[in-house]
């Protein structure tokens, strides 16, 4: 072989080479993510993306810093002092309390964020084939982000499913907002099952339309809202309906509502987010409620970290049940007083920690009956005085305000993800709607004996008389929107609830403010650089 | 064929004189002045006459000189020519001095060489000599404080963490704003195959991707800094690059050389002050804390969990070779024991090399192969430890009076710092990493001119990390009473193909071309899975701890989660290439290239880009005009102008991604945008390089301009979406970096005992971001980042990414001082509070040689910047006291009182600038010693010996990860892995 004849050969094999190395397409491989056109091959996708839009429920309703937050937090119910080095947290939770919280507000964003995650994840179900069934728990699960952005925002972007995500969505607002809201639940409602839980139910349409009849006059006037006949009308045919169905009934030991066996006891799920207790494979867990409010001492395995110390009530709120003297020396025996204060021996949690759920005031002990200390070795006693400024700098900075243990807390999975299913729509919530309708459309004696058979299921006395609301003393315990403070406080519905009572522009403990432009929370900042279709809230 | 010509002219007029004038002959070695290593084929020749020759392999030579010779001249490639007076003697040794002056050694540009003369754009190479010594662990520490405007910052004393590389300053506003580096050919992803863990206390620091490249195998390392000459590398030029190129065999006798060396930690390189028991005392008395907290006794917490911690490293290497075949390997077995108790690094390297060639040299086959493995052993040090703290917060943060153990248990106190021994004691995390970087190539040269060449290079990496955090731990949620457990893998697949064709060729006897055209296909693929679980049996309490690990009976856990798996989108980039340098009368050379890539990650109307450059350069001491002058002898103007590209984003932004995720959930993730192209980066750059007198005084000056536009973005997606990010190029916003560089070295004194040099470099860089407006709405971005982390300052951020501002401008509440009561005051608003990013580097290094004794330095700092410091801010603020924790001296004697409340202000904000004395080294290079030992050398070297600061924290060389949402943040400190000195000894020999 001679030179001149090798040259071609080897040449060749270059050829060969490059060849195998050769022009690719540059499509890119996704690997472990499926596109849009795999999606809607696969077979049982569509549940998959509707089973993605229920999850979008957790983070936003679990956690303490989201919905919950906006809703109790902003209200008479609940608040977050700043306790020397803990809690202050650049200050925004004392300024969601006091209502001078602006548009750049972490919260307000990572809500606005969460709802629109949820918008979207629901009616991008609409575009892979969905079953009759599958399309109207879409649509109920975007009419429930779609009432909360309305509720919270006034306004709330919109978009067709598949429409292009890098143009800006169309915004909706008023009326043309909640009708929509509304004809969208009734379209849904047929389709849907009957049977109430985690799956959205034909009850859970009635619940959300209530909601939406309820508020429809305050959603189009926050600072003076109206109720039409015709709406309160809704609410009570739609609240029969669930009331006489049989499905339901008041649970006798109102924290059987809460327990982290709650799926079993609770008789009262309409819309429950169920959790399993130690997977986190449902990414949920209710155990924020109690760790954010429980002392860093209240369960001897986890010391010195076993809560937060943060999340109290007001001693205000507290005066609404009605219990007589302040609550100074708080020590409820296990018959008097209305069963949702709690305080009683609760198997599960006082014979493991010591904790009696409710509203916890006073001496604290753990589940051998010694007296618990703070970290400094002060009693871990509970006292209902906060300091005005929600900046505690005294020697009781860790123990003062009352505390709020609503969910019972899941000893086997205390740290969480914890077992406890949670309660997004109750009985007793669609309960008092009813009667609250029948209020506002003048049978007063009707809704006075709703609430007092709920009461008396309660362990509360019943109420002689009651009003709506008292505009000069937000915690009148003779008003129906107190009863729904004791009935539903920390279930992330209190702002709503004295905006539709026109108490929300009122002054209570640590909250000055009466401006009318807090009725709405801000467009964030954020939301605003992106869709030049939304505008902002008057007064920010 | 005419030079050749000329060549044959000089060999017939110079023979006559070497046979007519000899007259004596002159015999000896020429060495390196460093460590007395024989420089094999160095040119003697005679000064005046056209004889020469060349030294044989221990470096020895023998020449015959006319009588009339008074001086001969050395020269050696990397070496500052010598002329050394023969009067009167018949035999002379030579110890050469290094140079980095040399105008013909070749300067690795990528894709083929450069002679340096021909440089028209701005690249630092550096020798193996010229690299930073003491206890190295990866090939960017080699650079430190070496090359003007390229910042390392060690971010973690953690032996093997990754550092913040930049070159140029900050250029990105996404999370990798690291320059691309090239080993041999093959450009690497920038990821490690350790698997990233989650676990009970934050996110731990990164692994340096390079530390399973031995820096004893390097032989030297260019840095690619302006767009011009990184346009080469295209789409992933824009952050500069840097190409290291591996020890290679030389023609000559085989050789075994070793080298050993043993380190000590020495101590922090400074402390974090926090009061000691006395003080501690007095300042409970001070503000009427309870006696209580007094415990009695004295315990310095921050000292008990570091370790004096030994290192032992043994290299060798063997080499040999001939004309047509040459080798080299080499294998490193290491041992570092961290600075906190339980660290280490474990490295285990080989690198073998070959170049063969056949068919009268016309075909060569070349290879390189580093396989090895590294193992880490972390603690739970971590970069965003909240409230239950982790090693080095709760050691600060530990009541000095309080003694760690009681009854040989550990002790723990009611005041939620937790324990730090026991932190360290519980939590184990132990990773091992798999790597392997091999690469061949074939080139033929068919024509005269015309060398093809074939590469194919492969990155290949697995690791394996398993995490124990026991239960018996008290105090942490989801970990005390039930234990921990998580294990992880990753892969790591990278591979390259390069085609090139390479043209040389001298245009007549005054143009000169070099040329190289190729064709690249590239991809990298990265996977990985973990696994976790919580609820063991065993380790539950202190004194029924067994010694089995949590990882070896996971099915024993209460609540496992299933193995998490991911496959990350593949990225393949797909180029062609083409450079081309002219070079007319060594006056006035061009270089022109242009390089296409096509890139998987892009959208699919934006497949293709295109990044040209241009470099002009005046050898401005070789014109006519310049011949009698005697100032310089170099000096030359350059200018060249470049686009470069930055992919840096994740893979798969550009489409809809839905993932099959647990819960049976099928989200869709990503929103996806078709649109997506690279950011491009158009830098302009002037240069001027000049030798004084006679090259023994040379450096060079540089600005340049980086204008970074089409900025990757990862702005908040138009809600309703799935996901609140999504990717777009902000076509509008600019990023401009701009700034000068000034280089200076001097070769002061040259002679056979003495040597000293001296380089110093000094780098100014401003950075604006400009127009960094929304597309939609014309706002301007508001991107806030960098997270503050601890109890009590939960979600704050205190950088913000906006427009007309620094990149990560500190965006904080004001402070204003102490009211009446003690209570610190902050202003309602935060506002613009200072620059993170440092607007000044330098570097000084030098090497001073008496006899066979060296002296070699090296310190470098930044200046201009502002640190913030999060661990004062969380950690030891005055509120822990009433809680009976530590807290820091400047808390004490600040005025404030105990209840003043925790906050992010400017208050924390401190002055970063830093000097810091790298290294020193002193070395006694013995020479040989009998008839085996040759150039047997020893060294005691200190590295992180002080630093010169006004920051209270550890040490100002800091950049902890606090990204937030991706967004990057720069210049916080929080809870590091403190920095020890470390004394090396060590000793290097051949045989």
């Amino acid at each position: 072989m001679n030179r001149n004849k090798m040259f071609p050969n080897f040449a060749l094999s270059l050829v060969a080479v490059a060849a195998m190395t050769g022009c690719t397409k540059l499509n890119e491989n996704l690997n472990s993510t499926l596109t849009s056109a795999e999606v809607s091959a696969t077979p049982g996708s569509t549940a998959g993306l509707v089973q993605a839009a229920y999850a979008d429920l957790t983070g936003l309703l679990h956690s303490q810093d989201q919905l919950f937050s906006l809703q109790e937090n902003a209200t008479d119910e609940s608040l977050v002092p700043t306790r020397g080095g803990d809690w202050d947290d650049n200050g925004v939770w004392r300024v969601v309390h006091s209502h001078n919280w602006n548009a750049d507000h972490q919260q307000v964003l990572n809500v606005f964020n969460g709802l629109n995650k949820l918008n979207f994840n629901a009616t991008n179900v609409l575009l892979f084939k969905p079953s009759a069934q599958q399309a109207a728990e879409a649509r109920f699960l975007r009419a429930i982000a779609l009432y909360h952005l309305l509720d919270l925002y006034g306004q709330y972007p919109f978009r067709e499913p598949g429409e292009n995500l890098l143009n800006a969505p169309v915004v909706r607002t008023g009326a043309v907002a909640i009708d929509f809201i509304i004809a969208e639940l009734n379209a849904a409602l047929p389709a849907l099952p009957t049977t109430p839980g985690a799956v959205a139910s034909q009850d859970a349409a009635r619940f959300l339309l209530m909601r939406c009849f309820l508020n429809k006059g305050a959603f189009l006037n926050k600072a003076t809202p109206t109720f039409a006949a015709a709406d309160m009308q809704q609410v009570i045919t739609l609240g029969n309906a669930i009331i006489t169905s049989g499905r339901y009934s008041i649970t006798p030991n109102y924290f059987d509502n809460f327990s982290p066996d709650n799926g079993a006891k609770s008789k009262e799920g309409i819309f429950t987010y169920v959790n399993t207790g130690g997977v986190a494979a449902n990414n949920g867990g209710p155990q924020a409620r109690w760790n954010m409010t429980l002392h860093y001492n209240s369960y001897t395995p986890l010391n010195p970290n076993a809560g937060w110390n943060g999340f109290s009530t007001v001693s205000e709120f507290y005066s609404s049940f009605n219990t007589g003297a302040t609550p100074t020396a708080f020590g409820p025996s296990d018959t008097l007083f209305d069963g949702r204060i709690g305080g009683r021996f609760y198997r599960g949690a006082t014979d493991i920690s010591g904790l009696r759920p409710g509203f916890l005031v006073g001496q604290q002990f753990n589940e051998l009956n010694v007296a618990t200390k703070d970290r400094k070795g002060n009693p871990l006693a509970y006292t209902p005085a906060i300091a005005a400024n929600m900046i505690e700098t005294g020697n009781n900075l860790e123990v003062t305000g009352i505390r709020v243990v609503k969910y019972v807390p899941d000893y086997e999975f205390y740290g969480g993800p914890a077992g406890n299913d949670l309660m997004i729509f109750r009985f007793a919530d669609a309960w008092l709607m009813v009667a609250e309708a029948r209020f506002r459309t003048g049978d007063i004696p009707g809704s006075l004996t709703m609430v007092n058979q709920l009461r008396a299921l309660r362990n509360a006395p019943p109420l002689s008389s009651m009003t709506l609301a008292n505009p000069n003393k937000v915690n009148d315990p003779n008003t129906l929107i107190s009863e729904r403070g004791r009935e539903l406080y920390w279930e992330s519905v209190r702002r709503t609830d004295l905006i539709r009572f026109n108490l929300f522009s009122k002054p209570w403990q640590f909250k000055t403010s009466t401006d009318a432009k807090n009725l709405l929370f801000p467009i964030p900042n954020q939301a605003l650089a992106a869709n030049p279709n939304l505008k902002q809230n008057t007064g920010y | 064929m005419r030079i050749l010509k000329i060549w044959l002219c000089l060999l017939v007029i110079g023979a006559p004189s070497l046979i007519f004038a000899q007259s004596k002959t002159v015999t000896g070695k020429i060495t390196d002045n460093r460590d007395e290593s024989p420089l094999v084929e160095a040119t003697v020749s005679v000064v005046g006459k056209p004889i020469t020759t060349k030294t044989g392999p221990d470096g020895s030579f023998s020449i015959n000189l006319p009588a009339d010779a008074r001086s001969l001249r050395i020269s050696y490639i990397g070496f500052t020519d010598r002329i050394v007076s023969v009067a009167g003697v018949t035999s002379i040794d030579v110890a050469m001095a290094a140079s980095s002056q040399n105008l013909t050694e070749v300067v690795v540009t990528g894709y083929g060489g450069t002679r340096r003369k021909d440089i028209t754009g701005s690249i630092v190479s550096l020798k193996a000599k010229d690299f930073n010594q003491g206890l190295i662990q990866s090939p960017d520490q080699l650079l430190q404080n070496k090359v003007a405007g390229l910042e390392v910052t060690n971010t973690s004393g953690q032996p093997g963490a990754a550092a913040t590389i930049q070159i140029r300053g900050n250029s990105s506003i996404r999370s990798n704003s690291n320059p691309l580096f090239v080993v041999d050919g093959v450009p690497l992803d920038g990821s490690s195959a350790r698997p990233n863990l989650g676990n009970a206390f934050g996110s731990t620091p990164s692994s340096n991707p390079l530390l399973f490249i031995d820096p004893n195998s390097i032989a030297q390392i260019e840095v690619l800094k302006d767009a011009a000459s990184a346009a080469i590398y295209g789409a992933r030029g824009a952050n500069g690059v840097i190409i290291i190129t591996t020890k290679k065999g030389s023609a000559g006798p085989m050789q075994i050389e070793v080298g050993a060396n043993y380190g000590v930690n020495a101590g922090f390189i400074k402390r974090f002050e926090v009061l000691d028991a006395g003080e501690y005392r007095g300042a409970l008395k001070k503000f009427n804390q309870p006696a209580t907290f007094d415990g009695g006794t004295s315990t310095d917490a921050l000292k008990a969990i570091t370790q004096v911690g030994f290192t032992q490293n043994y290299s060798v290497a063997f080499s040999g070779g001939n004309e047509v075949g040459k080798f080299r390997a080499s294998f490193l077995g290491s041992h570092q024991e961290g600075f906190l108790k339980k660290t280490a690094l474990d490295k285990y390297l080989g690198t073998i090399g070959g170049n063969y060639k056949f068919l009268d040299k016309k075909l060569v086959i070349d290879f390189n192969i580093i396989a090895g493995n590294y193992g880490e052993v972390l603690t739970s040090v971590s970069n965003t430890a909240g409230s239950t703290g982790n090693i080095v917060s709760s050691a600060l943060s530990w009541n000095p009076t309080e003694p760690l153990t009681k009854n040989g248990l550990y002790n723990f106190p009611s005041n939620g710092s937790g324990n730090p021994l026991a932190f360290n004691d519980a939590y184990s995390d132990k990773s091992s990493v798999n790597a392997f970087l091999a690469n061949m190539s074939v080139s033929y040269t068919f024509l005269k001119n015309l060398e093809y060449k074939f590469l194919y290079g492969i990155n290949y990496g697995t690791g394996i990390r398993k995490i124990n955090v026991e239960g018996w731990l008290p105090g942490i949620p989801n970990l005390s009473t039930l234990g921990n457990a998580a294990i992880g893998d990753a892969k790591l697949l990278t591979q390259t193909f390069t085609h090139t064709l390479n043209y040389t060729k001298d245009l007549g006897s005054k143009l000169s071309l070099n040329a190289v055209a190729g064709y690249e296909y590239w991809n990298s693929d990265f996977s990985g899975g973990s696994i976790d679980a919580r609820g063991f049996k065993t380790n539950l309490t202190q004194t029924t701890r067994t010694d089995i690990p949590y990882t070896s009976i996971f099915q024993n856990a209460l609540t496992q989660n299933p193995y998490n798996t991911f496959a990350n989108p593949t990225s393949e980039i797909q180029s062609v290439f083409a450079r081309a340098t002219l070079n007319y009368l060594d006056r006035y050379i061009v270089t022109a290239s242009l390089r296409r890539d096509g890139s998987s990650r892009f959208g699919a109307n934006n497949k293709y880009g295109n990044f040209p450059a241009v470099g002009v350069k005046w050898a401005i001491s070789n014109e006519d005009f310049m011949k009698s002058n005697t100032l310089f002898s170099n000096l030359g103007l350059r200018a060249s102008f470049g686009l470069t590209g930055n992919q840096e984003f994740p893979a798969g932004s550009s489409q809809e991604q839905f993932i099959l995720n647990t819960f049976t959930t099928f989200p869709q993730i990503v929103n996806g945008n078709p649109n997506l192209k690279w950011e491009s980066s158009a830098t302009y750059n002037v240069g001027l390089d000049f030798a004084l007198n006679k090259g023994k005084i040379y450096g060079s000056i540089d600005y340049y301009n980086k204008n970074t536009s089409d900025i990757l973005f990862q702005t908040n997606a138009i809600q309703p979406a799935p996901a609140s990010i999504s990717f777009v190029n902000l076509e509008d916003a600019n990023l401009i970096n701009s700034g000068v560089e000034i280089a200076i070295g001097a070769d002061i004194v040259q002679t056979n005992k003495i040597t000293w040099d001296v380089n110093a470099n000094i780098s100014f860089n401003t950075n604006d971001v400009k127009n960094f407006t929304d597309p939609n709405t014309n706002r301007d971005n508001f991107v806030p980042t960098g997270q503050i982390n601890g109890q009590g300052v939960s979600g704050t951020l205190a950088q913000v990414i906006t427009n007309n501002q620094p990149v990560n401008a500190y965006y904080l509440k004001t402070f204003g001082g102490f009211d009446s009561s003690g209570k610190q005051l902050l202003s309602a608003d935060p506002s613009f509070a200072g620059d993170p990013n440092p607007q000044t580097l330098a570097g000084f290094s030098t090497s001073l040689r008496y006899n066979k004794l060296t002296l070699s330095i090296n310190m470098g700092g930044a200046f201009g910047f502002l640190i913030y410091n999060n661990t004062a801010t969380a950690v030891t603020n005055i509120a822990g006291l009433a809680q009976g924790r530590n807290i820091d001296k400047a808390a004490l004697n600040s005025g404030e009182g105990v209840s003043s409340g925790v906050g992010a202000s400017t208050r924390f904000l401190e002055q970063g600038d830093y000097f810091k004395m790298r290294n020193a080294t002193i070395r006694y290079s013995v020479g040989n010693i009998g008839n085996y030992v040759k150039n047997f050398s020893a060294f005691v070297s200190g590295s992180n010996l002080f630093v010169l600061t006004k920051f209270t924290g550890f040490d100002p060389e800091v950049n902890i990860d606090k990204s937030s949402n991706s967004y990057p943040s720069r210049s916080i400190e929080y809870v590091p892995y403190p920095t020890p000195r470390v004394i090396t000894f060590g000793l290097n020999f051949s045989l």
